[in-house]
C-alpha cells in the first residue's frame, strides 16, 4: 500500500542545514498494523508530516498505491488527504465550535458526500467505537479518552484506506491509552484500516504488528510481533530501546 | 525594578500597537476628532462668522461628552479585552514575585504609553482634520480659505483632559480586577470567558418571535415622530435587538439539530457553527452594536435630513439677491426703497402686487391631487405678465414666451405633475383665459408673503384690472451679495412692517444651521461608526490563533487553500453582515419618514430622500469596509499563509 524509498529531508538555511531524516525505507502492506519509534529529536514526526502530504520531502519517493504523492498538484493532494488519509493527533485537534457528531461528520462534508446520508453514517461508526452516547456533546463536555476516539471516528468515517496517528496516547492516562490501543486493534483487526502509529511509548507500540525504530533520522532497527503475544513484544520493544542508548527513561 | 518595570511597559506598549492596530488607530483618529473640533471650540474666528455661531462652542462640548462616553466605553472594553489576552502573562509576572501592585503598575503604563502615543499622533492629524472643518465652514459661508496650520494649545489641553478621564476610568477598572485576582485566577482567566449560554428550545423560539415583533412595533412607534411614542419605540428597538442577537445564537443549533442534510451540505456546518459560537459568547456585545449602528444610520440620516430641509428651503425661497413684501394695504414701501436706493447697488429690480383670482379653484384642485400644505391663501395668487418677466430676468431664468388668450402656472417642481392635467380655464373680470405652459424654475414661493404658495398664475398684464391685492413685493439683483449689517438695517425700527429676505442672509442661515446641527451629528455618527467596528474586528481578530489551528486541520483533513479562503471569507461576511442587518431595516424606514416630515417639493434633487438614505449608508458602509478590510487581510494573512506550510 505505502512505499516509502530512500526519503531524505533537511531543513534550515544554507549555513545551518539540519538532515532530520535520512536515507529512510520502508514498505507498509494492506491491512498492516506499523508503529514507528523514536526519541525525540529522532524524525519520526517529520517522517509521519512528509507521509500525510503535510510536509515535503527533500530527496527520495513515497508511493501509495504506487503513485507518486510528489507528482500530485495542490488540489490533488487536497483530495488525497481527504480521502484516502485519516488522522489521529496527541492533542486530538476536534474543533471545539462543533458537536463530537459534527466533527466526526467533518471529514463527508469536505468530501461533498450526499449530506442525508451523512448522520446515519456517522451514528454507524460511533456505534462500533462505543461514543453513541457522547454524539451530541461539545469537546469540551468530554473526556480526553472519548476525544481521541471521536478522532478515531473521523480518521476513518469517509472511508480512508490509511490512518496515520501521531502519539495518540501522549495526552491520555494509562487506563484510557489501554483502551484506545483496543480500538485501534479492532479498527485494523475488523474494520479493515491500515494504521501508522508514531509513538515513544514502548506499550502502545507493543500493539502493533511490526515496529521500526528511528535513530538521528535513520532507521536503526526492525521487530516483528509475529505470533508472540504481546507481553513478550513489550519486553523485545525495551530491549531494542535499550540498544538504542540513553533513552530508556524517556521512553518507559 | 521601576526601571525595568516601565522598560517592560514600553516594550508592551509597542506590542500592544502592533497587535491591536485597528484599535490603535481608532484612538489615533479619536484623538484626531476630539482635538480638531475642540479646535471649533476655541477658534475665535469662527465664532465671528455670525452671532449665531457664539453657540457652537456649547454645542460642541455637549457633542463631545457623548463622543467621549463613546470612546470611554471603547477604551474601556478593550482593556478589559486585553487583559483577558494577556493575563497569564501578567499571572507569570505575579510567578516569578512581582507583587500585584506593581503588576497593576506595569497594565497601568502600557496603556498609558500607548495612548500618550495615539494621543500625539491624533493631534498631528487632528491639526489637518481641523483645517478641513475650517475649509468647509468657510466655504459653507462664502468666505476665501487660506490654509495655514496652527497648533491650538487650550484645543489641546481639552483634548489631554478627555483623553486622562477615558484612561482614568479604564484602569481604575481594571486595576480593581488585577489586585483582587489571585495566580491561579489571571493564568486561567481565559477561561472565565467560556461559559455559553443554552437556552430551551421554547423560550428561545418565544423571546425570538417577540424580538422580531418588538423590532416592527418600535420602527413604526419611532416614525411618528411624537417624542413619548418615539421613546417608547426606540425603547422596544433596544430591546429587539438584545432579544434578537440572544435567541438567534442558541437557535442555530437547534435549526440544523432538525436539518441534518442541510447541516451538512458545503461549508454550512464550519460557517453557522462557528459564527453561533461567536454570538453565544457575545451576543450582548452584538446588540450594543447593532444598536451602535442603528444610532449611527439615524444620526448621519437625521443630519442629511436637517442638512436638506436647510438647502431645499435656500433653494426655493432665495431666488432674488433683495426681496422684501408688504401686507398690510396701507403701508408705503417708501422707506424700504429708500434705504436700498441709499446703501444698496442695485443692477435690476421690480416693484410688483400679488393678486388674488377671487377663487381657490386651482388651490382645491391641488388639493385633492396631491400633498398641499399651503392654505394661507384662501383664492388663487395670480402674477401680471410684464412683473414675472421681470422677476425671471432678476432671479437670471431665461425668458418666457408669452401666450396671448392663456394663463401660465408658475409652481414648485413637484406640482407639476398634478397641474399639467388641469384644464379649466380662468375668468378675470370679462376675460376669459385657457390654461397654457407650466414653469417650474425656483422662485420663492413657499414663505408666508412670496409669490404664491407651491403655485402662482401668470396672466396678460391688463387682466388684473380690478382684482384685489394679496401683498405688495420687491426683488432685485444687487451688485454684491447684500451685507448681514444692511440686512439687519432693513429689519430695524421704525423700518419693520416688511417681510426681509436676502440671498446672503438666508445662505448664512443654512451655514449656521448645519455647522450647529449636522456638524455635532456627524461627529457623533463617526465616533460611533469607529467605536463599534473597532469592538468587531478586535473581537475577529482575537480569534486568529483558533482560526489558524482550524484551518490547519481542515489542511490536514483535505480541504483545499481556495475552499478554506472561501469559508473564511463567508464567515467573515456573516460575522459583520450579522450586526448591520438589523439597522439597515429600522435606519432606512426612518430616514424616509424623518424626510416626509417636512413641507413638501422641498426635498428634491440631490436632498431626496432616497438621496441621503444612499448617501447615509454610503458613509456609514465606507468607514465599516475599511475595518472589514483591515481585519480582513490582518486574518487571511495570518490564517492562511502563503507558505509551504500552507501551500
Amino acid at each position: 500500500m505505502l512505499q516509502v524509498q530512500n526519503i531524505e529531508k533537511y531543513y534550515g538555511s544554507k549555513n545551518n542545514v539540519t538532515q532530520a531524516l535520512d536515507r529512510v525505507s520502508f514498505d507498509v502492506e494492506d491491512g498492516e498494523f506499523l508503529a514507528i519509534m523514536g526519541a525525540s529529536g529522532s524524525g519520526k514526526t517529520t517522517l509521519l508530516n512528509c507521509i500525510s502530504t503535510i510536509d515535503t520531502i527533500s530527496a527520495g519517493k513515497i508511493l501509495l498505491d504506487g503513485v507518486s504523492v510528489a507528482d500530485l498538484s495542490e488540489t490533488e493532494l487536497a483530495r488525497f488527504r481527504r480521502e484516502r488519509l485519516g488522522f489521529v493527533f496527541q492533542d486530538f485537534n476536534l474543533l471545539d465550535t462543533l458537536t463530537i457528531e459534527e466533527n466526526i461528520g467533518l471529514p463527508l462534508s469536505l468530501n461533498h458526500r450526499d449530506p442525508g446520508t451523512v448522520q446515519n453514517r456517522v451514528r454507524d461508526i460511533a456505534q462500533k467505537l462505543g461514543i453513541t452516547d457522547i454524539l451530541p456533546k461539545f469537546p469540551y463536555q468530554v473526556s480526553g479518552g472519548q476525544k481521541q476516539r471521536a478522532a478515531c471516528a473521523r480518521a476513518m468515517v469517509a472511508g480512508q484506506t490509511l490512518l496515520l496517528a501521531d502519539e495518540p496516547t501522549g495526552a491520555l492516562d494509562s487506563k484510557a491509552s489501554k483502551n484506545l490501543l483496543e480500538i485501534m486493534t479492532v479498527m485494523n483487526r475488523d474494520m479493515g484500516a491500515t494504521i501508522l502509529m508514531v509513538t515513544h511509548d514502548a506499550y502502545s507500540a507493543s500493539y502493533a504488528k511490526r515496529v521500526l525504530f528511528l535513530k538521528d533520522g535513520r532507521v536503526f532497527n526492525e521487530l516483528l510481533r509475529g505470533d508472540r503475544g504481546r507481553p513478550v513484544f513489550y519486553h523485545e520493544i525495551l530491549d531494542v530501546l535499550a540498544a538504542l542508548g540513553g533513552d530508556v527513561s524517556d521512553v518507559i | 525594578m521601576s526601571v525595568t518595570l516601565s522598560k517592560l511597559s514600553l516594550r508592551n506598549a509597542q506590542r500592544q500597537a502592533r497587535d491591536y492596530l485597528v484599535y490603535f488607530v481608532t484612538i489615533v483618529m479619536a484623538a484626531a476628532l476630539l482635538y480638531s473640533f475642540n479646535g471649533l471650540v476655541f477658534s475665535q474666528e469662527v465664532q465671528f462668522l455670525s452671532d449665531e455661531m457664539k453657540v457652537l462652542p456649547l454645542v460642541i462640548i455637549l457633542a463631545s461628552i457623548v463622543v467621549v462616553c463613546v470612546f470611554g466605553w471603547l477604551v474601556n472594553y478593550a482593556t478589559g479585552f486585553m487583559l483577558s489576552r494577556h493575563s497569564r502573562e501578567l499571572g507569570n509576572y505575579i510567578l516569578i514575585g512581582l507583587t500585584n501592585r506593581q503588576v497593576v503598575r506595569l497594565f497601568f503604563l502600557e496603556n498609558l504609553s500607548a495612548g500618550g502615543a495615539a494621543l500625539v499622533a491624533g493631534l498631528a492629524l487632528g491639526g489637518l482634520l481641523y483645517q478641513i472643518l475650517r475649509a468647509i465652514l468657510f466655504a459653507m459661508f462664502g468666505l476665501p480659505y487660506h490654509f495655514s496650520l496652527t497648533f491650538s494649545v487650550p484645543a489641546a489641553g481639552l483634548t489631554l483632559f478627555y483623553f486622562t478621564l477615558i484612561y482614568l476610568h479604564a484602569l481604575r477598572k481594571s486595576r480593581k480586577r488585577i489586585r483582587r485576582m489571585k495566580i491561579y485566577d489571571l493564568i486561567y482567566y481565559e477561561k472565565q470567558n467560556e461559559s455559553i449560554m443554552i437556552q430551551k428550545g421554547k423560550s428561545r423560539r418565544r423571546m425570538f418571535t417577540v424580538s422580531i415583533l418588538l423590532g416592527v412595533a418600535g420602527t413604526v412607534l419611532l416614525m411618528t415622530g411624537e417624542l413619548m411614542t418615539g421613546i417608547i419605540g426606540a425603547g422596544c428597538l433596544i430591546a429587539a435587538l438584545f432579544g434578537f442577537f440572544l435567541s438567534f445564537a442558541s437557535g442555530v443549533p437547534a435549526f440544523f439539530d432538525k436539518r441534518p442534510a442541510f447541516k451538512y451540505q458545503g461549508q454550512n456546518l464550519l460557517i453557522f457553527r462557528t459564527l453561533a459560537a461567536k454570538l453565544s459568547t457575545m451576543g450582548i456585545v452584538m446588540a450594543i452594536i447593532s444598536m451602535i449602528f442603528t444610532a449611527t444610520i439615524m444620526t448621519e440620516g437625521g443630519g442629511l435630513v436637517i442638512n436638506g430641509i436647510f438647502r431645499g428651503r435656500f433653494t426655493e425661497n432665495a431666488s432674488f439677491d433683495l426681496y422684501f413684501a408688504i401686507e398690510e394695504e396701507d403701508r408705503d414701501p417708501g422707506p424700504y426703497l429708500d434705504y436700498i436706493s441709499e446703501h444698496i447697488p442695485v443692477e435690476q429690480s421690480v416693484l410688483y402686487q400679488v393678486y388674488l383670482t377671487g377663487s381657490p379653484a386651482l388651490r382645491n384642485y391641488i388639493g385633492s391631487r396631491t400633498v398641499y400644505p399651503y392654505y394661507n391663501y384662501d383664492q388663487d395668487p395670480v402674477l401680471r405678465w410684464s412683473d414675472y418677466a421681470a422677476l425671471r430676468s432678476i432671479a437670471g431664468y431665461p425668458a418666457a414666451e408669452p401666450e396671448p388668450g392663456r394663463y401660465l402656472i408658475h409652481c414648485m417642481a413637484y406640482l407639476e405633475e398634478p397641474l399639467r392635467n388641469y384644464d379649466q380655464p380662468v375668468s378675470l373680470g370679462n376675460i376669459t383665459l385657457s390654461p397654457g405652459s407650466i414653469y417650474t424654475e425656483h422662485l420663492s414661493q413657499s414663505y408666508g408673503v412670496t409669490n404664491g404658495y407651491g403655485y402662482i398664475l401668470v396672466v396678460p398684464d391688463e387682466a388684473v384690472e380690478g382684482l384685489a391685492v394679496h401683498h405688495l413685493a420687491y426683488a432685485a439683483k444687487t451688485v454684491q451679495p447684500v451685507p448681514a449689517a444692511q440686512y439687519d438695517a432693513l429689519q430695524e425700527p421704525p423700518v419693520d412692517y416688511a417681510f426681509v429676505s436676502t440671498k446672503a442672509n438666508e445662505n448664512a442661515q443654512v451655514a449656521i444651521q448645519t455647522a450647529l446641527f449636522v456638524f455635532p451629528l456627524f461627529y457623533l455618527a463617526l465616533a460611533l461608526t469607529m467605536t463599534a467596528a473597532t469592538i468587531l474586528t478586535i473581537q475577529q481578530l482575537s480569534e486568529t490563533e483558533r482560526y489558524r489551528r482550524q484551518f490547519q486541520l481542515l489542511k490536514k483533513l483535505g480541504m483545499d487553500r481556495r475552499e478554506m479562503a472561501r469559508a473564511l471569507r463567508n464567515q467573515f461576511a456573516i460575522y459583520y453582515t450579522m450586526p448591520a442587518v438589523p439597522p439597515l431595516l429600522i435606519g432606512v424606514p426612518f430616514i424616509l419618514n424623518l424626510a416626509s416630515l417636512t413641507e413638501p417639493g422641498i426635498m428634491v434633487g440631490m436632498n431626496s430622500p432616497l438621496v441621503i438614505v444612499a448617501i447615509s449608508l454610503g458613509i456609514f458602509f465606507l468607514i465599516y469596509a475599511i475595518y472589514i478590510l483591515l481585519a480582513y487581510t490582518g486574518l487571511k494573512r495570518n490564517v492562511l499563509p502563503q507558505s509551504t506550510e500552507f501551500r
